[in-house]
């Protein structure tokens, strides 16, 4: 299960950030944050011929001593409830594209597939 | 070996290192200039070969590095400078001793050294000697470089026959093993003679051969013993030297790809090497490609394997860019495994690196970087932690991680402060932040904030500023802490929480308490300019607006010069085309003005978006374009106040057009400059106003109090206005002062009322006067002296009432008329006084004063009914008036020369008035002028009015309920009572004795004597009348009702008793003469009849057929005879 789940727009800042063990936050911040660069050089190294075939997953992006990050999946189960949820909320009339995302529904699905504190 | 390299690249492998190092006491920085010098002789070309010999200087290098040199050439120190001081020849033993000293310690490996003695003269400086150099001072050393060179070329006649040595080493001979000093234990009592052995001390050598090769510039040569040396290393499975043989093979390709070379910025360090390097990129492999050329077999003569060379085609020599990289995953693999090569490994990772950056393969790179942070060279202290996040930040910049770049840089600044540190370096660590802004996408100049959405990761961003404002504390710079924690405030305000920007404020203010923040640009040592930030978040402005001044001051342009100006903006009257332009909106003119020298407004609407108070202290304009004083304001806006008006004043002292730019604000002890030109959220319809020269100022004060009353149709803006409730035909005095409260002189003034009650003027009814007398001399005082109380404008409102003829009809005291008398009426009027003065009026402007008066009439009395009887004298009549009191009070009317009435509320009197006839003749007649231009009905209305005023003055009626008032008759006359009241216009007077002869006057005269009668008409009429016949009839009146007209025994005419008058022209007078001689005493009366001669001769007949009867009113002429006294006497 995911220990922190974050959405990032496409001028690379969260729209959606959550994490488990709430009490370092910030570490969490600073390796999505990090990771972005592996996102990037991924996206950007498919070229743009091949955006629009590009695979979503981009697989492991960066293995830190106690977590992995994974870029963006839709061939398995969670990602593809994320993906789903993200939709919906894009779907929502009175989102704002670019806004932080505050909606329920979605803050209740990122928990069901996180690590349930204890 | 310890201690990393982090600056190592691959085309390191082929140098030289060369150590330059003081020997004795040498000045640091005399030193590293001498050191740059030697450094910059970076790439010698050798005369003889066509190669180049590259060399490392290093100013410090530790010796047990020195130990791996048999493992890398590179890391071997083969040559050694020592730079020493030597003031006489008694120190030179010492110095010398010193720098074989110094030799000892490379001793094993140095092929060459060489001592730069500065300051020494005199003998021992004469001496020739190829290993010292003498100069006399630090500044006269011409050669210094020169002599490097040399140096440089016998350490390559060195490096080349060991390698001629050992690459044509005799396969009977033993070949030694090479080995790496933490091996050395290993390899005690092992079998020397077997296989295995022999062909480790092989690959060993090989790859020993390899570097030797690159080293003196034989590239091809150093492919094909790496590749040999790979073979046999792998066959024996001795890994180390099996990765640096690797590493080595993959060096030699970056160098024949990449000659332009691998370490980047690196190179910026010795720019003029970097300048060679390019310069001979381009023949900088031929050599080694030339060598293979020339001497293709050479190899084959080797001792170690005939044949091996044969193997490997010449043109797979050389790596492909992709075996580059495999081959050093290989090499690392292979380094991994031996934990004493942490360092190997961790340089090998670098330079991988670097070679991935070239290619662009990021990725891959991060792939080694990842590698080289976990690998763990044991205790490193606080230093080398700092240095070895610093370059893998900067290696994450080189292959465009920036974000990892920036992660790796804040660890290392983090670090420069660790608690562990007993000294911390927080400047050190204030710059390494500063460096990692980028990485974070943050920008410290909040320009880059103001417009769009926010960029890049707020949580991250606020952590770091956080630490900058701490950092910066902690070095000693309050000024820089305020500065980031104000752009930290402005900046992030959206994503703190509460409870955060009450910290943050607290810590703010805790700062600006002992430095100010302020507008200017903070410079830092490293060049850095930081940005002031304006709070325009605190408080957020949401519009702008500038104020016209109140109506009172408002200045007007004369009408002439007005279309003047008006004419010059564009030829056409209307254009449909309307220009949008959306961005000139802000520079748009204002179609209002300011006056200089008056204390202008400007409104802004603005909000606090902190969950507390925030007080704004010295809120101020920010303007340009004349000279402006800014009166600044403080403010205190409730915790998240909705929109808030704060109106900001200043008064512009010259004349020209000026501009609202922005505001200044101070918060939190930070003052800011906020420019609306930054402020894309600021709505505004204007910053550019005209501002005029300055005109006086008057202001107006009535003895009367004010009224918030406002005027009917409020059409136009009053500065003022009065309200009084009156009686009809109540007087009331209102005292209005003038003041000149501005600092110009008053120059013109102009007083004009008008009354805007239009709806009772359709009537016709009401009149208004306004009498203004002593507008004249009121210029003069105020110009002499200010606030000068000008009294004497009476405004009385007699409301002639102009009831028509038809009030004649209406029964007196119907009901009809009286809910129409009970109306109250509203009456209001405007006084508009226009001034100016000073330099406003050369420009042409005017100020307007306006005093708004409104005035309720209450009815109060009222003539129903008006008549006239006939009075005893001919020129005088009495005027029998109906008086009606229509207020609730007990009112009291006279008139002149009359006895008071009383009059309870609602009740009717007639009282009678005598007057004297009037002669309406004498009213001034209206000039051609006016006649022409008016119609014959308002002419005959003029002259009535003109009539019923004169009657009203001569009447005089009053009435006294609480105040006094007068009365007016003027709407009750009728064509007949004014007939009545007229005076003839024929005048009769009749003299008797001499002495004129009216109605009551008894004339005296003496029985018996002669009583001369004279009859004179005076004819005012504006037509001649006559011929009349006049018949003087005496009679006796016995008071009985008996009238004795048979007195031909008493009274004698002497002469005729009738006259004859013919006609009199308009204007002129015509007299009869007569005489009367009384025969005895008694009372008579003349009767003087007259006949129109023109008509006929019978009496009476034809009279007042042409002429009104009123016209012949004679008085009657009563004459006492007395007896003489004489007779008395006799």
């Amino acid at each position: 299960m995911a220990v922190c789940i974050a959405v990032i727009a496409k001028e690379n800042y969260p729209l959606y950030i959550r994490s488990v063990p709430t009490q370092n936050e910030l570490k969490f911040h600073y390796t999505v944050h990090t990771s972005l660069d592996v996102v990037e050089e991924k996206i950007s190294a498919v070229g743009k011929a091949m955006a629009d075939q590009r695979e979503l997953y981009l697989g492991l992006l960066y293995p830190t001593e106690d977590y992995k990050v994974y870029g963006y999946v839709t061939n398995s189960k969670m990602f593809r409830k994320l993906h789903n949820s993200f939709t919906d909320v894009m779907c929502n009339p009175f989102y704002n594209p670019g806004d932080t995302i505050q909606s329920k529904a979605f803050d209740g699905m990122v928990s069901a597939m996180m690590v349930q504190a204890s | 070996m310890s201690v990393p390299d982090y600056m190592q690249c691959a085309e390191d492998h082929q140098t030289v290192l060369v150590v330059v190092q003081p020997v004795g006491i040498v000045p640091e920085d005399q030193f590293f200039r001498i050191y740059k010098r030697i450094a910059s002789v970076a790439q010698v070309s050798i005369r003889d070969s066509q190669r180049n010999l590259y060399i490392r200087y290093r100013h410090h290098y530790l010796p047990e590095n020195n130990d791996w040199g048999d493992f890398q050439t590179h890391r071997k120190v083969v040559g050694l400078i020592c730079v020493t001081t030597c003031g006489s020849g008694k120190e030179w033993p010492q110095t010398s001793e010193r720098f074989h000293g110094q030799k000892e310690v490379f001793g094993a490996t140095l092929y060459d050294s060489r001592l730069l003695v500065f300051g020494l003269q005199g003998e021992i400086a004469e001496q020739q000697r190829t290993d010292v150099a003498f100069y006399p001072s630090y500044d006269d050393c011409p050669d210094v470089e020169k002599k490097v060179e040399d140096f440089v070329e016998s350490i390559f006649i060195v490096l080349e026959s060991k390698r001629l040595d050992r690459a044509t080493d005799k396969s009977g001979d033993k070949i030694p093993l090479l080995c790496v000093p933490f091996e050395k234990k290993d390899f005690v009592g092992l079998d020397t003679d077997s296989r295995h052995y022999k062909k480790r001390c092989q690959g060993r050598m090989r790859k020993h051969v390899g570097d030797l090769c690159l080293q003196a510039g034989m590239l091809q040569d150093a492919l094909v013993h790496y590749h040999m040396a790979v073979e046999l290393l792998r066959s024996v499975n001795d890994f180390l030297w099996l990765g640096a043989a690797l590493e080595g093979l993959c060096s030699a390709s970056v160098i024949f790809h990449y000659p332009g070379g691998t370490a980047g910025k690196a190179a910026g360090r010795n720019p003029s090497a970097a300048q060679g390097q390019a310069a001979d990129a381009g023949k900088r492999h031929r050599p080694g490609a030339q060598e293979v050329l020339i001497d293709p077999g050479a190899l084959t003569t080797n001792g170690i394997s005939a044949d091996t060379s044969s193997e490997i085609g010449r043109a797979k020599n050389c790596l492909s860019p992709e075996d580059i990289i495999e081959k050093y995953k290989e090499a690392i693999s292979y380094y991994g495994k031996y934990k004493n090569a942490g360092v190997i490994e961790l340089e090998a990772c670098v330079k991988a690196v670097r070679v991935l950056a070239i290619q662009k393969r990021a990725m891959e790179a991060s792939e080694f970087l990842q590698n080289a942070v976990y690998i763990n060279l044991g205790q490193l202290s606080e230093e080398e932690k700092i240095q070895r996040y610093s370059i893998l930040s900067e290696l994450y910049y080189l292959i465009g991680f920036h974000r990892k770049s920036a992660f790796f840089k804040r660890v290392a600044a983090m670090q420069c402060v660790a608690p562990t540190i007993p000294e911390p370096g927080w400047r050190a660590c204030y710059k390494l932040l500063l460096e990692t802004l980028p990485g974070y996408s943050l920008s410290l100049d909040p320009k880059d904030f103001s417009k769009g959405a926010h960029r890049g990761w707020a949580a991250v961003q606020m952590r770091l500023l956080h630490e900058l404002v701490y950092a910066s504390r902690r070095m000693g710079n309050p000024g820089l802490s305020v500065r980031h924690l104000s752009f930290l405030l402005q900046t992030m305000l959206d994503f703190l929480s509460d409870q955060e920007k009450k910290e943050v404020t607290q810590s703010l203010e805790n700062y600006t308490s002992k430095c100010p923040g302020g507008m200017e640009v903070i410079t830092l040592p490293d060049g850095l300019r930081l940005h002031p930030v304006p709070f325009t978040k605190l408080p957020i402005v949401r519009s702008v607006k500038l104020l016209d001044l109140p109506v009172s001051l408002r200045p007007h342009k004369q009408k002439g010069l007005m279309e003047n100006s008006m004419s010059t903006k564009s030829p056409f009257i209307y254009s449909p085309i309307i220009m949008h332009n959306r961005g000139e909106e802000r520079n748009k003119k204002i179609d209002f003005q300011w006056v200089q020298g008056d204390v202008c407004e400007v409104q802004l609407m603005v909000y606090n978006p902190m969950p507390f108070e925030l007080r704004v202290e010295n809120m101020g304009l920010l303007t340009s374009g004349v000279e402006f004083e800014s009166l600044p304001a403080a403010l205190s806006l409730p915790a998240e106040s909705g929109l808030y008006p704060v109106t900001l004043v200043g008064v512009p002292r010259t004349a020209g057009n000026i501009t609202v730019n922005g505001y200044h604000t101070s918060v939190f002890g930070v003052t800011s400059d906020c420019l609306l030109d930054s402020l894309t959220s600021v709505r505004t319809s204007g910053c550019l106003v005209e501002v005029i020269p300055s005109l006086p100022r008057l202001q107006l004060s009535t003895s009367l109090p004010r009224s918030a009353h406002p005027l009917q149709p409020s059409k136009e803006e009053l500065s003022s206005s009065v309200s009084v409730q009156l009686f009809n035909g109540e007087t009331q005095q209102l005292t209005i002062t003038l003041e000149n409260i501005g600092s110009e002189d008053l120059e013109t003034l102009e007083i004009t009322s008008k009354i805007s009650n239009t709806k009772e003027r359709l009537f016709g009814e009401f009149l208004i006067r306004l009498d203004f007398s002593g507008g004249e001399n009121l210029l003069q005082d105020l110009m002499t002296v200010n606030g000068i109380s000008v009294t004497g404008l009476p405004i009385s409102s007699p409301l002639r009432q102009v009831l028509k003829p038809r009030a004649e009809t209406r029964p007196p005291g119907s009901e009809s008329s009286k809910t129409d008398y009970n109306h109250v009426k509203m009456l209001e009027a405007v006084m508009t006084f226009k001034y100016s003065g000073g330099a406003g009026k050369v420009e042409g402007y005017y100020r307007d004063l306006t005093l708004g008066l409104h005035v309720d009439v209450e009815p109060s009395v009222f003539f129903t009914r008006v008549s006239t009887l006939p009075a005893t004298s001919t020129r005088q009549c009495h005027l029998l008036l109906d008086v009606f009191n229509s207020t609730e009070h007990e009112l009291t009317v006279s008139a002149q020369n009359n006895q008071d009435l009383v009059l309870h509320a609602s009740e009717c009197q007639r009282m009678a008035i005598q007057v004297d006839k009037f002669d309406f003749d004498t009213l001034p007649q209206p000039d051609q002028e006016t006649v022409r231009y008016t119609s014959l009905k308002l002419l005959e209305e003029e002259r009535l009015h003109a009539q019923a005023s004169m009657i009203n003055s001569t009447l005089g009626i009053t009435w006294d309920i609480i105040s006094f008032g007068e009365a007016s008759v003027e709407g009750v006359l009728n064509q007949l009572v004014l007939d009545h009241l007229q005076l003839a216009p024929l005048q009769w007077d009749v003299m008797v004795n001499g002495k004129p002869c009216d109605c009551d006057i008894i004339a005296d005269c003496k029985v018996g004597d002669a009583v001369p009668l004279e009859v004179k008409l005076t004819n005012r009429s504006k037509n001649t009348v006559g011929p009349f016949a006049l018949t003087v009839v005496p009679f006796q009146d016995y008071q009985n009702g008996v009238q004795n007209y048979d007195l031909q025994d008493a009274v004698t005419f002497i002469g005729s008793n009738t006259f004859y008058i013919d006609t009199v022209n308009p204007s002129e007078e015509s007299l009869c003469l007569g005489a009367l001689l009384f025969l005895y005493s008694g009372d008579f009366y003349l009767n003087i009849k007259f006949q129109d001669d023109s008509v006929g001769k019978e009496p009476g007949a034809g009279q007042g057929k042409e002429l009104p009867l009123s016209w012949f009113g004679l008085p009657s002429i009563h004459i006492r005879a007395q007896e003489a006294p004489m007779e008395a006497g006799a």
